[in-house]
């Protein structure tokens, strides 16, 4: 092996590839992107553009946090792993002459060329490439360090060494999060908060039943990942804090996943998304000054007939049609290569169409797109020039990778370039999720669009497609911009959004609204809170003004559902405790007559103080039976069991056959066909996901068995830990480097 | 309403390809190391300059290392990019090329790595993408599969056979361009050799 054996010939038979001449007109793409990188990086040194060194360490963090994720799905072998070899790899890096130093690792591409489009060359291509190309960023060596990591590491790399280190275990469904629904444990655990044990409850139960479809992942959608709200003793914790959401992705993105015959991961169902999905006949407010009034029913819960649900709905004013608000609009879409399925842009195209078939005179609209070129495809267009910002619409298309904060930047400037005082300026970004290569930390972007926010122009997200979706970095971009996540997935979804719904989605009657309730311990001894859990706030943020929250858009309806103990139901899934006593607990009279009392704080658009509204939750409020309930809260009722039963809450737990008598019938008229087309997603889950309990009268202490569980996927493999300390081998060990042909 | 250009960034760029004209004679040459100290400088004249005369080394890298000349366009103008910001941590202990070698191989891999985290299921289906770039057809289909072999090696073994053996570098020279020892690289080639037997 020391000599020229025929191995070395074949081998050189390497040297005999001569790359093409590149494209002149790419060349000359990456010359001018790279001419503007290097313009934006003067200006953010001699400048010190705030936008740009905001944008840099968002990056670097970004890069970071991305370096951190990863390495933790791996796996825990491959973690212990990489700490022994850290300052092994870095070592070596540090050996070297020319390591480059401060290499953004992040792939940016910023084009210069927009899409081309009806001789307005010259103003398209303002993209300012302020903070993407100026990244000056200080993780390059981590980078680097995880290079090495792998390359002092060479024996665990066979083969496909290149899957079985990058491949993260699948994100939506990790271990913990599948073991959950094998703790059905419907009842009460005497004492013990079930919760905590939901992730540790042996595996091997999980194959009682082998033959149940398992809940697969068949995506790369991310989703921010959450723990249910646990049960909350009144004593302790009488106070709960949440502010409300007016985002339906999660039911879309459900329906889509039922439909197409998969079960999605708990973390994609947000139960209350689920439930705000469906408008509810609340009584709405009569002006704007008071935009909403709260309404509270409580009635028996359903899966549990002990308990009781306390119901809170809202529902925002409906300005009259006569008040034609002007609205700016600027459209940011993805047109990035992911984009190019029938479900993408085409939809995207179609679903924008809708939209701007409602605007007029009043409005503007303007058309960004990104996709390694962040271009204005439309300069700010009257809302009745239709045929232009179709054809702009039209003329999309795919192709090229996603830089996302580039456009996001460029639309920002376009919106507050052409703002309506006292009308609607909304940035609405539409793309499959991801953004720019290695930002994936929703944490980063919220600064930037906060920000943007408080000067006024909101931002609304639309997600498509799946299998790329960034679920949690659309989230955290809607709630930071005081705007709605909304997925489309089919047109008809598009339909709800943009124009049944369009005046929630882009009408704010009023901002950071907030909920906060004290339940009286007198008369309630448990409670916890269904859903929210993305959205839970602490107790004092709710007379803090400067905490964010949820909007309200012109008259969507807001629903929020308590799961309550009553005191001496014996429900209570916490003991009493042995050396308390109960004197000091003891309220006054008028006080046993409420369940607690409700606040309501609210902003409106262009305020920043708060408002309060108080409504006490009264006995009197309660119904004895589930049929006396409406049939909005019983629709309620069902669409949480339904949320609760399909992400293997550990709460409760009806048969699918039961849920869909409920929603039977609570359908009430259901003209849209919303409610009908949700008893078809009950038929699906049932089938997708059996009953572990049988459908009659549940026995309370019983542990039900335990669906099978997602068998990890063979292609991930978490590397076996490497023999370390013979990853470099002793130079002897080799063939004499001198022996191989030099050229 | 009117327009406030003010807070753009100028298309200052525009001009750029004009005071490079390939058709026009070479103008004369000026070191790199000029160009690059220049560059850092805040030269944008000679940061054109050095970008546009290295290009052509940047994407054939590119192109021999991802074997696409789509990805080989689209990594070639992200070392552009980058190079606008880290090319003053370029600190003239080796050769310019070999560190742009380095900055080009780290992009490969980023992009590499994107991909397998965001197409993980698309890739897997397209293993021999249309446009892959192999040698021309006088070549043997040998030639081919070797190439194609050599490429799915893991990272660091492709890299110091690639280095070694289709850039004719000594092992010494491929340490400094990956970075690591030169008993290393021996060591990728050594482990690469025996995965290639058995493909080969």
């Amino acid at each position: 092996m020391s000599n020229h054996d025929d191995f070395d010939h074949k081998l050189a038979a390497l040297q005999g590839l001569n790359p093409p001449a590149p494209n002149a007109a790419r060349r000359n793409q990456a010359l001018d992107a790279a001419m503007l990188a290097f313009d934006a990086e003067q200006k953010s040194a001699t400048q010190g553009s705030s936008t740009i060194s905001r944008l840099s360490s968002m990056f670097a963090n970004a890069r970071r946090n991305f370096v951190m994720d990863n390495r933790l799905t791996y796996g825990l072998g491959t973690a212990a792993v990489a700490l022994l070899l850290l300052p092994l790899g870095y070592q070596l890096y540090t050996s070297t002459a020319i390591t480059p130093v401060g290499v953004p690792p992040v792939t940016v591409t910023t084009t210069a060329d927009p899409v081309p489009l009806g001789g307005e060359a010259e103003q398209k291509v303002e993209a300012p490439a302020n903070g993407t190309a100026a990244m000056e960023t200080p993780t390059a060596d981590l980078e680097i360090r995880l290079d090495d990591r792998a390359e002092a590491n060479p024996p665990v790399e066979e083969g496909e060494a290149d899957m079985a280190v990058m491949a993260p275990a699948p994100e939506a469904a990790p271990l913990g999060e599948v073991a959950k629904p094998v703790m059905r444990t419907l009842a009460q655990p005497g004492g013990a908060q079930p919760q905590m044990s939901a992730g540790v409850q042996p595996l091997t139960e999980s194959f009682a039943e082998p033959m149940m479809v398992a809940p697969t992942d068949p995506s790369g959608d991310a989703f921010a990942k959450f723990t249910e709200s646990p049960v909350k003793i009144v004593k302790n914790e009488p106070v709960s804090t949440f502010s409300i959401d007016v985002d339906t992705a999660a039911y879309s993105y459900v329906r889509r996943a039922l439909n197409e015959g998969w079960v999605p991961e708990p973390d994609a169902v947000r139960i209350e998304e689920l439930v705000n999905y469906f408008s509810y006949d609340y009584p709405a407010a009569t002006d704007a000054a008071t935009p909403f009034k709260p309404t509270v029913s409580v009635y028996p819960t359903p899966w549990n007939d002990k308990t009781q649900l306390v119901q809170i709905g809202i529902k925002g004013y409906v300005p009259p049609v006569t008040e034609d608000t002007a609205s700016n609009l600027v459209f940011l879409l993805d047109t990035s290569g992911s984009m190019d399925q029938p479900d993408k842009l085409p939809l995207l195209k179609r679903a924008f169409g809708l939209l701007v078939d409602q605007l007029g005179e009043n409005d503007t609209v303007s058309i960004v797109a990104y996709a390694g070129s962040a271009g204005v495809v439309l300069e700010p267009t009257k809302g009745s020039d239709k045929t232009k910002i179709l054809s702009a619409l039209d003329n999309l298309s795919a192709g090229g990778s996603t830089a996302g904060a580039a456009g996001i930047e460029l639309a920002y400037q376009l919106a507050e370039q052409h703002k309506v005082q006292g009308g609607v300026n909304r940035v609405i970004l539409a793309t499959d999720g991801d953004f720019n290569v290695g930002i994936d930390d929703p944490e980063d972007l919220k600064t930037y669009i906060k920000n943007k926010r408080d000067g006024g122009v909101f931002l609304s997200v639309l997600g498509f497609g799946s299998g790329n979706l960034g679920d949690d970095t659309m989230q955290a971009l809607a709630q930071n911009g005081n705007g709605n996540a909304s997925y489309i997935d089919s047109f008809k979804e598009a339909q709800k959004v943009l124009v049944a719904d369009a005046g929630g989605t882009l009408d704010t009657i009023a901002k950071d609204v907030k909920i906060q309730v004290e339940f009286n311990p007198a008369v309630v001894s448990e409670y916890r809170l269904i859903g929210y859990e993305t959205r839970a706030l602490n107790r004092e943020d709710f007379n803090n003004d400067k905490v964010d929250a949820g909007d309200v858009g012109a008259g969507t309806t807001v629903t929020a559902l308590y799961e309550i103990t009553p005191v001496g139901s014996g429900a209570e899934l916490n003991d009493p405790l042995r050396y308390e006593t109960d004197a000091a607990a003891t309220p006054d009279a008028a006080a046993a007559t409420e369940f607690g009392f409700l606040k309501l704080r609210y902003k409106e658009p262009d305020s920043d103080t708060s408002k309060l509204i108080e409504v006490p939750i009264g006995k009197d409020l309660a119904v004895d039976s589930l049929e006396a309930a409406s049939a909005d809260d019983r629709w309620a009722a069902a669409v949480a069991a339904f949320g609760q039963k399909l992400k293997g809450s550990v709460y409760g737990d009806m048969a699918w056959a039961d849920i869909r008598k409920l929603a039977q019938g609570a359908r009430g008229e259901d003209e849209a066909g919303y409610r009908a087309e949700f008893m078809g997603l009950i038929d699906m889950a049932a089938v997708l996901r059996p009953n572990v309990v049988p459908a009659t009268p549940i026995e309370e202490t019983e542990v039900a068995p335990v669906p099978a569980v997602v068998p990890e996927p063979d292609a991930v493999q978490v590397p076996e830990a490497a023999p370390v300390p013979e990853a470099v081998p002793a130079p002897e060990a080799l063939p004499a480097p001198e022996a191989v042909p030099v050229n | 309403m009117p327009r406030e250009s003010s807070n753009l960034v100028q298309r200052s760029f525009a001009l750029m390809p004009q005071f490079i004209d390939t058709k026009v004679a070479e103008p004369p040459r000026v070191a790199d190391e000029t160009l690059i100290a220049k560059a850092v400088g805040g030269d944008r004249r000679a940061f054109g300059q050095l970008v546009e005369r290295h290009y052509d080394f940047i994407f054939r890298t590119a192109c021999k290392w991802c074997g696409k000349v789509s990805d080989a366009e689209d990594v070639a103008q992200d070392v552009c990019v980058k190079l606008a910001s880290i090319l003053r941590s370029f600190d003239g202990r080796a050769a310019f090329t070999s560190w742009l070698y380095r900055v080009t191989l780290n992009a490969v891999r980023d992009m590499q790595r994107a991909r397998s985290r965001r197409g993980r299921n698309v890739d897997r289906y397209a293993e021999v993408a249309p446009d892959e770039f192999l040698p021309e057809q006088e070549d043997s289909a040998a030639a081919k599969e070797l190439w194609t072999a050599v490429r799915r090696l893991p990272d660091q073994q492709r890299d110091a056979v690639l280095l070694v053996y289709a850039e004719g570098m000594s092992h010494a020279e491929a340490g400094v361009i990956m970075g690591c020892k030169e008993a290393t690289v021996s060591w990728h080639v050594h482990e690469a050799k025996k995965t290639l037997r058995g493909l080969l």
